[in-house]
């Protein structure tokens, strides 16, 4: 779709995660399918699809927790299987429902993971203010309410500093403030720290707040990936024009520089100024077609997301 | 393997375990054993040592230690089990290898206190009964250990069953099910010295009523069924667990 300026932008930065013609099959059906994901230095990435789509999958392979039918991961520039354990220590991560020890503490639950990690004991309160536990840290997290766990499975993510942090479904069950008061954190990382976050939800509107660029999977294929500025403006709108002739009118049109395309008859062009549109009727007038309506049609975001998944185009 | 990343892995394991009720069960069987240990008669002679022994090591080798063995092993799997543990776990910078290992080294760590909390009992009570001295270190030592040895195989095979299964009940109905058989085996000179569940008590029983072999277990033996499956065991969980998709 837009691979070249895809490709263009990777070189630009420096690629974090970047998976080549990545599959999963499970017993002959693909659960992730081709899967070519470039995710950049410093960005939020919003890895977005319906549920089940492949996306906790393919988090789960970029993890090293279940291994690739075939294709290549490369995180930092390395390849996961050769350098696997380099690559995890700078890698915080929650997948899925959040993890957790039920019959310890919140600091216990941390120090289980600091004394693998070996980071500093100062870490432990660092993280827990950073998702506001501090004050809840001595209950056993069994008692935590789904909101409060998740903040801790963040905190636990974050305990060893890590460079790349890999939310899966992060705000799945919490209540309104609870989501606010995450996607906040998770926009604030890589400002403050520099940190590469790969967020996955199932919500356009999740990823629409937070992240920088977006890659849609659907059926375990990458259907589409590019800037969330993009995507908005593809998802803008578009003028549609009914004339007379519409396939000579598309050439026409085509000559002065207006990219269009036919659909029902009708002219379709990306959204464009009242200018250009006047520009276009003009030359289209005085060259003999009737132009009988000029509509601008606009569609939300959420009609784009859903005519992608809906998988007209794919 | 660089061993300190193995010992740190060892520590957070041991943190896991620390808050659960897992010590009760440490203490369990030494406790229970008291009780034949206490009221054994024989009468008009005095309170041996191999008494003591012979008594009190029944039914815990015959019973608790492989059954211990099995329920060790799935607690030790159940809270990686129960809400994303093994995610968690697997998602840091370890080897699986050495979460394995770490996991079995706790294990037979815990049955290394029992025996040593058998051993404590087993002392005290000869001093409370006043057995008549000396105390045969060498035969007590060598049943304490010899009984712990039996007992990695068997910690080895539950280790693969439990990390495979999420169920808690699952590899211990197994575990136990291939325990019941030993009250059988335990007296058949055909089949004892080979099934691996009736080792713990073999090795822990003084052989015959007065003179005491060095070791309870005999060598051979010791070397096919202890050494053997516990290799078999190991390997194939490690393999497993290797392989397992988190």
């Amino acid at each position: 779709m837009l691979n070249t300026e895809v490709k263009n932008m990777k070189d630009m930065k420096n690629t974090v995660i970047e998976t080549k013609d990545l599959w999963k099959k499970y017993r002959g059906r693909a659960a992730v399918e081709n899967l070519n994901l470039n995710i950049s230095k410093g960005e939020i990435y919003g890895f977005l699809g319906p549920n089940g789509a492949g996306k906790t999958t393919t988090i789960r392979m970029l993890l090293g927790l279940i291994t690739p039918t075939s294709g290549s991961i490369e995180i930092f520039g390395q390849d996961l299987r050769k350098n696997k354990l380099q690559i995890l220590r700078k890698i915080g991560s929650l997948v899925e429902s959040p993890s957790y020890y039920g019959h310890l503490s919140a600091v216990d639950n941390l120090e289980v993971i600091r004394r693998i990690l070996d980071v500093s004991k100062s870490r432990i309160p660092e993280v827990l203010d950073i998702v506001s536990l501090t004050g809840e840290e001595k209950r056993p997290v069994k008692g935590f309410s789904l909101g409060m766990k998740q903040r801790l499975g963040i905190a636990a993510a974050l305990l060893g500093s890590p460079e790349l942090l890999i939310l899966d479904e992060p705000t799945n069950g919490l209540d309104p403030s609870g989501i606010q008061e995450i996607r906040s954190l998770i926009k604030r990382l890589p400002l403050e720290q520099g940190i590469t976050v790969l967020v996955s939800s199932h919500l356009l509107s999740e990823i629409e707040q937070m992240a920088d660029t977006v890659g849609i999977i659907r059926q375990g294929q990458l259907i589409y990936q590019d800037t969330i500025t993009n995507l908005q403006q593809q998802a803008a709108g578009e003028m549609r024009l009914h004339v007379s002739d519409p396939i000579v009118a598309l050439n026409l049109a085509g000559h002065c520089g207006y990219d269009g395309a036919l659909r029902e008859d009708k002219l379709i062009f990306s959204r464009m100024n009242d200018a250009r549109v006047a520009l276009l009727v003009k030359e289209l007038v005085e060259n003999g077609h009737s132009v009988y309506r000029v509509e601008e049609h606009r569609q939300s975001l959420e009609d784009f997301f859903l005519q992608v998944i809906g998988g007209g185009e794919a | 393997m660089s061993m300190g990343s193995f010992w740190r892995i060892c520590a957070s394991e041991r943190l896991k375990m620390s808050k659960s009720y897992i010590w009760l069960l440490v203490i369990l069987s030494p406790a229970i054993a008291i009780l034949p240990g206490a009221l054994s008669i024989r009468d008009g002679e005095e309170v041996t040592w191999g008494l003591l022994l012979s008594v009190m090591s029944v039914v815990h080798g015959l019973l608790f230690l492989p059954v211990l063995s099995g329920i060790f092993a799935a607690l030790i799997c159940r809270y990686e089990h129960q809400d994303g543990g093994w995610k968690l776990l697997l998602s840091l910078p370890v080897t699986r290898m050495k979460v394995y290992l770490s996991k079995y080294v706790m294990i037979i760590a815990l049955l290394g206190v029992v025996q040593l909390l058998f051993l404590v009992c087993l002392l005290g009570m000869g001093w409370i009964r006043d057995a008549a001295a000396p105390v045969p270190w060498s035969i007590l030592l060598f049943s304490v250990f010899g009984g712990w040895i039996a007992c990695l195989p068997l910690a080895a095979l539950q280790l693969a069953v439990s990390q495979g299964w999420s169920s808690f009940g699952a590899p211990l109905a197994l575990n136990v099910s291939l325990t019941i058989p030993n009250i059988l085996i335990a007296n058949s000179a055909t089949y004892g010295p080979y099934y691996p569940w009736v080792q713990p008590s073999l090795a822990m029983t003084p052989n015959g009523q007065d003179g005491f072999g060095a070791f309870n277990l005999p060598l051979d033996s010791l070397m096919i069924v202890v050494l053997g499956s516990l290799i078999v065991f190991l390997v194939a969980g490690l393999f497993f667990f290797w392989r397992k998709a988190v």
